[in-house]
């Protein structure tokens, strides 16, 4: 079973302070320590999870800069075989439509019978590029995507939907399914893992690689355009209780007795 | 002259640093802290992910990477948290002097194990009535047969009630002079009748590994239990120092650094007359303070890893990375205390933890005047 | 006249919650452009929702056939395509949820329709729409624009973003749409629900929830949090993160994959409050949030907030409490 994964680094903010830059357009992104996408994360354990039960290949493709590497030989180090960056400056800017397009364009040169993708990445939460892929590519997809059962050119998915409810479908292969976390435990990198990586080459490919002409990627490329950051109004309706922690916990006393009815 | 790590070094240090926190877990340290607990599930898990052993040749279950490397990860452990970094990155403690003295057979034999999880490893030098000073050894071995006799104590051996073996060094020859000249370093497997293994406790801190005594009362093994040469156990035991020190250099480093992320993360949070502390220029002033000596430290201590996995073996240098390191892991920690005002001073925020651990690297393999001693008579020139 | 035209999204026969929310921005969209509002609806024997609706909008269109019993990407892609190419709505709105986020991608690319995915806000403007979506986690907002022109737009619309407003009914009719599926195989087809396991406890028959998120940092941390649970007589919940490492089970999530809960109390503790997690809990009487995160998004549909380090302040608050309630 070939399986490729889509990946894409991000800085890690869910547990960071972060601030609008000056251009008004980005994050400040000094300080932040980046990562593969926590969805990412799951979907390459899982192409891993099904290459280690059934065989077949892993390959990661990720589109960005050349700091993309290091989520790429992290999937590597994990366990898959290739990776694969798309990198042009004619890339720059793009929403999901773009960034679907020129993945799409880069898989359709590779033969396949499963893609993953994560639901949606930390930074963008767009959720759309694995499901645009699908499209481009004329094959079926499922997205959010919380377990899997690969059967006879076939796979069934379960889907995770509202309120502790799944919807379980079966798609035929080649097929793309959309990875939620939680699917499984994403492995540790071993120092093994980093010594194999240590010898692969992460191959590039560029626009002109990828039959695609500049206007149809990137910015130029996309259906959307980013006009300014603002931070979301904060704190409306709540009361910040202070003082020593005991005068806070006799407030809170006092609210679950009122509003509880605690005994 | 470039001061950055290779791509691989940097895909360690974050491997090492995503391990170590997965596996973090407040609540059960202090447990392993306050019952003096080895952390073993932590330690069998680093060992089948390549941490523990890294720096050993594959054919020896290790990785095949350098000291560099080894002091990437034991840093990034000992940053996380002081006492898990340190009990897991010293299981393998002492296993250099196989590595670097051994038989192929003895590699094999004990290295592999300790790779893979199996074995943890111990060095017995210190003495009771030696500390760090070994040129004479109290415990003696002698030939019987084809065998080896050892009686005498050793103490302050750390993994003492954990390890599966010991590298011993003991006087073979009394009459030799100087008497260092008479010094074999040899295996000792736990469970040789007449070992006997006694916690020393309780202590400071470093309390999720064992230190304990050592007693050898008519120990027999077998003359193959011999490591490297006959006679050179005391420059096997200075060599295996200049590399053992270094990574207690990176022990410090980590405590350091680990202090620090908890400092400014605690500074950035609490108030004090209505700012958060972190605005008062005092301490930004101690913050910087810190970080400088820190990144000091680290300077010292990647030269000095750097420089041997160059092969060449430069005693100097490492006890200048172990004497800064160490002092800088107790002043960090100190000030990292000060910071955290009141709360410092209890447990559960971690850094008096970091604190007391930070004290021994300034007192084992070698205390900071033994260093100093080191680094003195290589400016000097031989004081003898 | 410009039509908007929201799908109307519905699950085991009943209309989901974000129908009617897409209906009201729907509307008020609709009025601002002088254009009408139109709600697809997709299904197998949906007659009674199509009514439900019919005075909410200009227009119902409904599309039966057997093959719309249950969703499918497939199926809806097909009937959707040839709706929106045929009407030419100028926007067309779904909900970004389990359902939207699985085929509104697929169908914009498809129709070559300008899409932008999880809207918080939408404004008409002139011949585009402006929008609002969050990044990072709900810690920032965009404001982002269409860069490709119309005359057709697409957004999907996070559940909860717009509250349902009752308006003066309007002239509606059902217009029934034949099907233009066949019988042409599938690559994807439904086979059933399953309820996800759950744990012991029924979170949402709870008067007080204490709920513990991403910053609880370690499963060991857990019994803490419980303890202060079982003072207040409170049961135990939970957000995404914590059932993702496994350190509570599927049944205690609130939250858009998990339960939706309305107790007296909710305390949110090391709870950010991403908008999946607010939408199974803003419905609760009065929440209590403590983060040590000044800036955290759940201090904002909180009536009470704690700025302050969840292991310090939690065992404080239960000690304090046992004794109060001596």
């Amino acid at each position: 079973m070939n399986i490729i994964v889509c990946i894409k680094r991000v800085p890690d903010t869910a547990d960071a302070d972060i601030s609008i830059d000056k251009s008004g357009k980005d994050i400040d992104k000094s300080g932040l320590a980046f990562d593969l996408n926590e969805w990412d994360s799951y979907a390459i354990e899982e192409a891993i999870l099904l290459k280690e039960k059934f065989g077949g290949t892993v390959t990661v493709y990720s589109l960005g800069g050349e700091d993309s590497n290091e989520s790429l030989r992290k999937c590597l180090a994990m366990g898959a075989d290739d990776a694969i960056r798309l990198s042009d400056p004619a890339f720059a800017g793009g929403d999901g439509y773009a960034t679907a397009r020129a993945l799409a364009e880069a898989l359709r040169q590779k033969p396949f019978d499963l893609i993953l993708t994560g639901t949606q990445a930390e930074d963008d939460g767009f959720g759309q590029v694995g499901a645009v892929i699908a499209e481009m590519l004329s094959i079926p997809h499922v997205s959010i995507v919380n377990r899997i059962e690969v059967q006879e050119k076939k796979v069934k998915a379960h889907r995770e939907l509202e309120g502790g409810l799944e919807e379980v479908v079966e798609v035929d292969l080649p097929a793309l399914l959309t990875i939620q976390t939680g699917i499984n435990e994403p492995r540790y990198v071993s120092i093994m893992g980093i010594r194999k990586v240590a010898k692969k080459e992460i191959k590039v490919l560029g626009l002109s690689d990828l039959n695609l002409k500049p206007e149809e990627v990137g910015l130029s490329g996309s259906d959307i355009q980013l006009e300014n950051l603002f931070l979301p109004p904060v704190g409306e309706g709540a009361e910040m209780m202070e003082g020593k922690p005991e005068e806070i916990a006799q407030k809170v006393f006092e609210i679950l007795k009122d509003k509880g009815g605690m005994a | 002259m470039d001061f950055e790590l290779t791509q691989e070094q940097k895909d360690i240090q974050k491997a090492a640093r995503e391990f170590i926190q997965g596996e973090y877990d407040k609540e059960k340290i202090l447990e392993w802290e306050k019952n003096h607990t080895f952390p073993k599930e932590v330690w069998k898990k680093a060992c089948k992910l390549g941490f523990i052993g890294i720096h050993f040749p594959e054919e020896y279950g290790g990785q095949g990477y350098g000291i560099t490397e080894n002091i990437l990860v034991v840093e990034e452990f000992c940053r996380k948290d002081s006492g898990v970094g340190i009990a897991v990155t010293l299981a393998d403690f002492s296993s250099e002097v196989i590595l670097r003295f051994g038989t192929p057979e003895q590699k094999k034999k004990y290295l592999v194990p300790v790779a893979r999880g199996e074995f943890i490893s111990g060095g017995a030098y210190t003495e009771p009535n030696h500390g760090s000073d070994i040129t004479l050894m109290g415990t003696t071995a002698v030939r019987q047969g084809d065998s080896f006799v050892i009686n005498g104590t050793k103490t302050f051996i750390t993994n003492g009630t954990l390890a599966d073996f010991f590298v011993v060094l003991c006087q073979t020859d009394p009459h030799a002079k100087p008497s260092y000249r008479g010094q074999c370093t040899i295996l000792v497997e736990k469970g040789t009748k007449g070992l006997d293994a006694t916690e020393i406790t309780p202590k400071m801190g470093i309390r999720l590994t064992s230190t304990a005594e050592l007693s050898f009362s008519d120990v027999r093994v077998p003359l193959t239990n011999l490591i490297g040469e006959e006679n050179k156990g005391f420059y096997q035991v200075l060599e295996f120092f200049d590399e053992s020190r270094i990574e207690i250099a990176a022990q410090g480093l980590g405590i350091a650094q680990g202090a620090f992320d908890r400092a400014l993360d605690y500074a950035k949070q609490r108030e004090q007359f209505g700012r958060k502390i972190v605005d008062f220029q005092i301490t930004q002033h101690k913050l910087a303070d810190m970080a400088t000596k820190i990144e000091t430290a680290r300077l010292l201590t990647y030269k000095a890893a750097w420089n041997y996995d160059q092969g060449r073996i430069d005693p100097k240098l490492t006890s200048m990375a172990k004497m800064f390191a160490g002092k800088v892991a107790v002043e960090v920690a100190d000030e990292a205390i000060q910071i955290f005002g009141g709360y410092g001073y209890i447990t559960e925020y971690e850094v008096e933890r970091f604190y007391r651990d930070a004290k021994i690297t300034e007192i084992y393999e070698g205390t900071k005047e033994i260093q100093k001693n080191t680094i003195a008579s290589a400016l000097i020139g031989k004081l003898k | 006249m410009k039509e908007i035209m929201i799908v109307a999204e519905h699950r085991r026969g009943e209309l989901r919650d974000v129908t009617w929310e897409l209906i009201s921005k729907g509307r008020q969209l609709s009025e601002a452009i002088q254009g009408e509002l139109s709600v697809a609806l997709l299904g197998k024997g949906v007659t009674s929702l199509a009514e439900a609706l019919k005075f909410k909008a200009n227009r119902v269109l409904l599309i039966e056939d057997d093959r719309l019993e249950y969703y499918n990407s497939e199926t809806y892609e097909r009937v959707l395509t040839q709706l929106i190419t045929e009407r030419k709505p100028v926007l067309t709105m779904i909900g970004h949820t389990a359902t939207g986020m699985d085929f509104a991608p697929g169908l914009a690319a498809h129709l070559k329709l300008p899409l932008a995915t999880d809207c918080i806000g939408i404004d008409a403007k002139e011949d585009t729409f402006s929008v609002i979506r969050q990044i990072y986690g709900g810690k920032i907002n965009a404001a982002v624009s269409f860069l490709k022109k119309g005359p057709s737009y697409m957004v999907t619309v996070r559940a909860g973003a717009f509250p349902f407003v009752e308006k003066e009914p309007l002239p509606g009719e059902v217009i029934s749409i034949p099907s233009p599926l066949t019988d042409e195989g599938l690559a994807r087809r439904f086979l059933q629900y399953v309820e996800a396991a759950t744990g012991e406890v029924d979170i949402t028959q709870a008067d007080i929830l204490v709920a513990v998120g991403r910053g609880i940092k370690d499963a060991d941390s857990i019994p803490m949090v419980k303890e202060l649970a079982d003072t207040i007589g409170g049961v135990l919940a939970c957000s995404r993160p914590v059932v993702d490492k496994k350190w509570l089970p599927k049944g205690c999530q609130v939250g858009t994959s998990g339960k939706t809960v309305k107790p007296k109390v909710y305390i949110a503790i090391g709870i950010s409050g991403a908008f999946q997690h607010v939408a199974g809990m803003k419905g609760s009487g009065t929440i209590i949030a403590i983060n040590k995160d000044p800036k955290a998004p759940i201090f904002s549909v909180a009536q009470y907030g704690i700025v302050a380090d969840l292991f310090k302040i939690v065992p404080v608050i239960k000690d304090k409490i046992k004794e109060l309630k001596k």
